[in-house]
Parts: structure tokens; C-alpha cells; sequence
């Protein structure tokens, strides 16, 4: 193969205005990390809601919560995309349609689509993890705690939700981790992220290879962080005693 | 004597099948009841329905006057005066003894964390594990958790306690030292309804025993008439196989 490797080509200009590649790479970064960082947000509180649904004695909220996750879970997210980005808008009240698509610059508005299409997808994901967390705990302690006098919400609130959310860090932390690789989807509809970066260097340098590494040392050492730090989070809310923690 | 809990014509059911049939028997305030039977036989079930922990189907249960089969009735209030323990402890794992012991008191009965904390480690001097007080229930050994399990029910001031079979996942030697704290309470006149298979615990304490089968109460007499001589064919074949042991 004779291919130039030049791995100077980071610092060199890109021809539009004063920026080097770098800045694309460091700029694409930026919007990885907001679109994940608030998807993951979205993601936390309505998949939690759900999933609390899921295990309630109600029929209908539990119904509801278990057809949110059967639609979300079995459209591809590819498909859920275009369709927030290209066919909800329309469905929009008329003034909403104008400041979406006319007002608002159009990185903003895919990246309203992006959020809300990968915050509602994983929400369907986390849902079901915090829903095998609660019905992993023993009926025992829920009988304990209405035993006791506490109310249903006071039941989840003190004792199922913080045994439940302790079971699921390590699946969770693999859902965090998916929202970050999930969000180079938004590449496709024009958000300039990390991976939409990587393929504008690869075109403008032609130094297609090294593009493609910086972008893999990127996704990598992000991806490592966010372990670190769940690892952290776990060892923080770890209980003495309980079979799982060790130490202590 | 007033009964503290009055079960009337109780009758449930699971689906088709049916748990419960036409139990009726009462505990008298200060009484010590009690109930052994087959396993299946409803035992659980039964103790469960007096607190509302299971619904029922037909009949009425009072405590202390207050019907809990009434949809009007406001169940949290109704529970947090009926103290239970369970055979798996049931202490919340996340929470440290002392938490544990307050936790209800504050958010159920809205008392503060100084008097929560108080009365709290007062029963945890009581069952002996004062030192224990900021230790983790996994830390614990069975024995000392079920320990743990009564004091944080006695904290909340109940007026009358529920045991369902405290001691059977125990290993032998950790059996009485739950055992005494149990007697020591009906001593001091706590209303007791237990289900348990410990025959000595029922013979030296008891006042009345109730015996199930299939869902029916088919003994309920005083203690001295249940070891004498049980009427029944089935608590006859059931004491002796239990007393073998
Ligand atoms: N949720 C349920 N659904 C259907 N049947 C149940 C349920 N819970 C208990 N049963 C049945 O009801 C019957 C009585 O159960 P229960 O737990 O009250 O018995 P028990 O006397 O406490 O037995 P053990 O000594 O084994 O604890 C059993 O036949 C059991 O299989
Ligand atoms: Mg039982």
C-alpha cells in the first residue's frame, strides 16, 4: 500500500477561516458530548418513570409504559431518526413548523431531533433495566416496608428504587456508553459531530487513515472515562455487607 | 377481655383456589396466640390478611375495631401500629442498623431523627446489639437480624405484633436467642400472633394455639388443652411428627 501517512495534518489549516483540523475534531467532540450528555438526561428520568410503571400493580400504567418500550425497542433508531427529524416537524402547529425549520439554525434543529430521538429511544432500554432491577429484589422487602406503614410511593422511594438502581450500574453503564456510540447517527441528518468531523477531515486532507484513527483514539479514551467514572459512582454507593461488594 | 384482633369468617381465595375458609378465631390484648399447621396450610396467608398485606375475599377482620377489609379504611395508618416479622428478616440492606430502626419512625409516624434515634437504639439496647448500631444488615448473622428485624418493629410503639415463622431460617444455635427476646415481649404483655413450629416456644408461652389445615382452622384452643390432647386426627399426626425432632 502507498499511502502517505502524515500525522501532521491535525495542526494543519483547513482553508476555512483560521481553523486547523484539530478545531473540527475538537468542535465535533463538543456536540457528541451535548447530544449524549442530554439524551442520557431525557433518557434516565422518563426510563426510570417507565420502568417504575412496568412494575406497579395498575394495569393500565404498567400497559402503557410496556407499549412505549415495545415500539421504541423494535424500530431501528435509524428510522426513529428521520422520523423525528423529517416527519414529526410536520405534524407541528403551524407556528412551531416555522420557528423549527426557518428560525432556528440548522444545527439546532437536528440537534433537537437527535436529542429527542435518542433520548426516547434509550429511555425504552433503561426502562427495562430498572424494571429487572426492582423485580430482582426479593417481595419480602416491599411486604417489609408496607408492613411498616409506608405508602406505595414511599415504598419505592426508600427502599426498592435505591436497591434496584445499586443492581443495575454495571448494564447501565453499558446504556451510557451506548448513547455516546449511538449519537454519531446524527451524522446523517447534518449535525457536525465527532463522526460527521472525522469524514469532513478525511474528505478535505485526503489523509483518510489518520482521520479515522483520531476519531477511534477519541471515541476510545471517552468511552474509557465514562467507565472509570461509573466504576467510581459504584464503589461510592457500594453497601458494606451486600453480596456483590467486596471489601469492607 | 377485648379482642385485639378479631378474625370473622375470613375466607380467600387464589383464583380457584381457595387459600382460606370461614377462619374465624380473636386475639385478646395481651394474648400470646400461637399457630402452627402443615406447610400450605394458610398460615402466611392468614397472619398477611390482618394487616392487609394480602386481600381477603369474604369475612371481616377488626383490629383494634378497625375493620381492614373496608375500603375506607386508611391501611399505612392500620399497619404502622400492627408490627410484623418475617422469616427472611427483611431488613433493608442499603440502610445501616440504625437506619433501619428509624427510617419508618420519621417518614411514617413523622417523628423527629433525635426522638427516631432515641427510641430506636433503646430497643436495639433492648435486644442486646446496641454496639451493632451503625453496622450494615449484611454484617449482621441471622440471628442478630432477626433481632435487628423485631426492635425496628417494637420502634414504631405497635399495639400488637405479627410473626411469621421468625426463627426457621435460623440456624439451631442462633434460634433462641430470638426465642427469649420473643418471650420477654409477651411477658411484658405485647399482643402476639406467631406462626412458628418451635412447640417449646408455644408450650411455655402460649396462651392459646390455633392449627391449620388446608386452609381451615381446625384446632383453636387453650395452650394446656391443645398439648394434652388434640382432638383432631391431622394435629395429632402433625404434633407428633414435630415433637420427633
Ligand atoms: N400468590 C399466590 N398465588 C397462588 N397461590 C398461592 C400464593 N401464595 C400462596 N399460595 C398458596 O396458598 C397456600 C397457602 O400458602 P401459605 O404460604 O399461606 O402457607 P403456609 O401455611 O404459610 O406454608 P409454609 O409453612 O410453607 O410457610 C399454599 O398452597 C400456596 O401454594
Ligand atoms: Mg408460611
Amino acid at each position: 500500500m502507498n499511502y502517505h501517512w502524515d500525522w501532521g495534518v491535525f495542526f494543519k489549516s483547513t482553508g476555512i477561516g483560521h481553523e486547523i483540523y484539530l478545531d473540527w475534531f475538537i468542535t465535533g467532540l463538543g456536540w457528541t458530548v451535548a447530544v449524549a450528555m442530554v439524551a442520557w438526561v431525557i433518557a434516565l428520568i422518563l426510563g426510570s418513570v417507565l420502568g417504575v410503571m412496568r412494575t406497579l400493580p395498575n394495569k393500565t400504567l404498567s400497559g402503557v409504559a410496556g407499549g412505549y418500550v415495545a415500539l421504541f425497542r423494535n424500530v431501528p433508531l435509524l428510522v426513529q431518526l428521520f422520523l423525528w427529524y423529517f416527519l414529526v416537524p410536520d405534524f407541528l402547529p403551524e407556528s412551531l413548523q416555522v420557528w423549527f425549520k426557518q428560525d432556528l439554525k440548522p444545527a439546532t434543529s437536528a440537534y433537537i431531533s437527535v436529542v429527542v430521538c435518542l433520548g426516547l429511544f434509550t429511555a425504552a432500554r433503561v426502562c427495562e433495566q430498572v424494571r429487572t432491577g426492582i423485580e430482582a429484589l426479593p417481595k419480602g422487602q416491599s411486604n417489609a416496608a408496607y408492613a411498616m406503614g409506608f405508602t406505595l410511593p414511599q415504598v419505592y422511594r426508600h427502599v426498592l428504587l435505591p436497591q434496584a438502581f445499586r443492581i443495575i450500574i454495571p448494564p447501565m453503564t453499558s446504556e451510557f456508553l451506548n448513547v455516546f456510540k449511538n449519537s454519531s447517527v446524527a451524522s446523517l441528518i447534518g449535525l457536525m459531530e465527532l463522526l460527521a468531523q472525522t469524514k469532513q477531515t478525511a474528505e478535505f486532507s485526503a489523509n483518510l487513515f489518520e482521520a479515522f484513527t483520531l476519531a477511534t483514539v477519541i471515541y476510545f479514551v471517552l468511552n474509557m472515562s465514562l467507565m472509570k467514572l461509573m466504576g467510581w459512582v459504584e464503589n461510592r454507593v457500594r453497601v458494606p455487607g451486600l453480596i456483590g461488594s467486596t471489601g469492607k | 377481655m377485648t379482642a385485639m384482633i378479631q378474625l370473622s369468617n375470613v375466607s380467600k381465595w387464589y383464583g380457584d383456589f381457595q387459600v382460606l375458609t370461614d377462619c374465624t378465631t380473636q386475639v385478646a390484648k395481651g394474648e400470646v396466640v400461637v399457630v402452627c399447621g402443615p406447610s400450605g396450610s394458610g398460615k402466611s396467608t392468614l397472619i398477611k390478611c390482618v394487616n392487609a398485606l394480602e386481600p381477603f375475599q369474604k369475612g371481616t377482620i377488626l383490629v383494634d375495631g378497625v375493620s381492614v377489609g373496608d375500603p375506607k379504611t386508611d391501611l399505612p395508618k392500620l399497619r404502622s401500629r400492627v408490627g410484623m416479622v418475617f422469616q427472611h428478616f427483611e431488613l433493608f440492606p442499603h440502610l445501616s442498623i440504625t437506619d433501619n430502626l428509624t427510617i419508618a419512625q420519621m417518614k411514617v409516624l413523622g417523628r423527629s431523627r433525635e426522638e427516631a434515634n432515641d427510641k430506636g437504639l433503646k430497643y436495639l439496647d433492648r435486644v442486646g446489639l446496641k454496639a451493632h448500631a451503625a453496622k450494615f444488615p449484611g454484617q449482621l448473622s441471622g440471628g442478630q437480624q432477626q433481632r435487628v428485624a423485631i426492635a425496628r418493629a417494637l420502634a414504631m410503639d405497635p399495639i400488637a405484633m405479627l410473626f411469621d415463622e421468625p426463627t426457621s431460617a435460623l440456624d439451631p444455635e442462633m434460634i433462641n436467642e430470638v426465642l427469649d427476646v420473643m418471650t420477654g415481649l409477651a411477658h411484658e404483655g405485647m399482643t402476639m400472633m406467631c406462626v412458628t413450629h418451635e412447640m417449646g416456644f408455644a408450650r411455655r408461652v402460649a396462651d392459646r394455639v390455633i392449627f391449620m389445615d388446608r386452609g381451615h382452622i381446625v384446632e383453636d384452643c387453650a395452650k394446656e388443652e391443645f398439648f394434652g390432647a388434640p382432638r383432631g386426627e391431622r394435629a395429632q399426626q402433625f404434633l407428633s411428627k414435630i415433637l420427633q425432632h
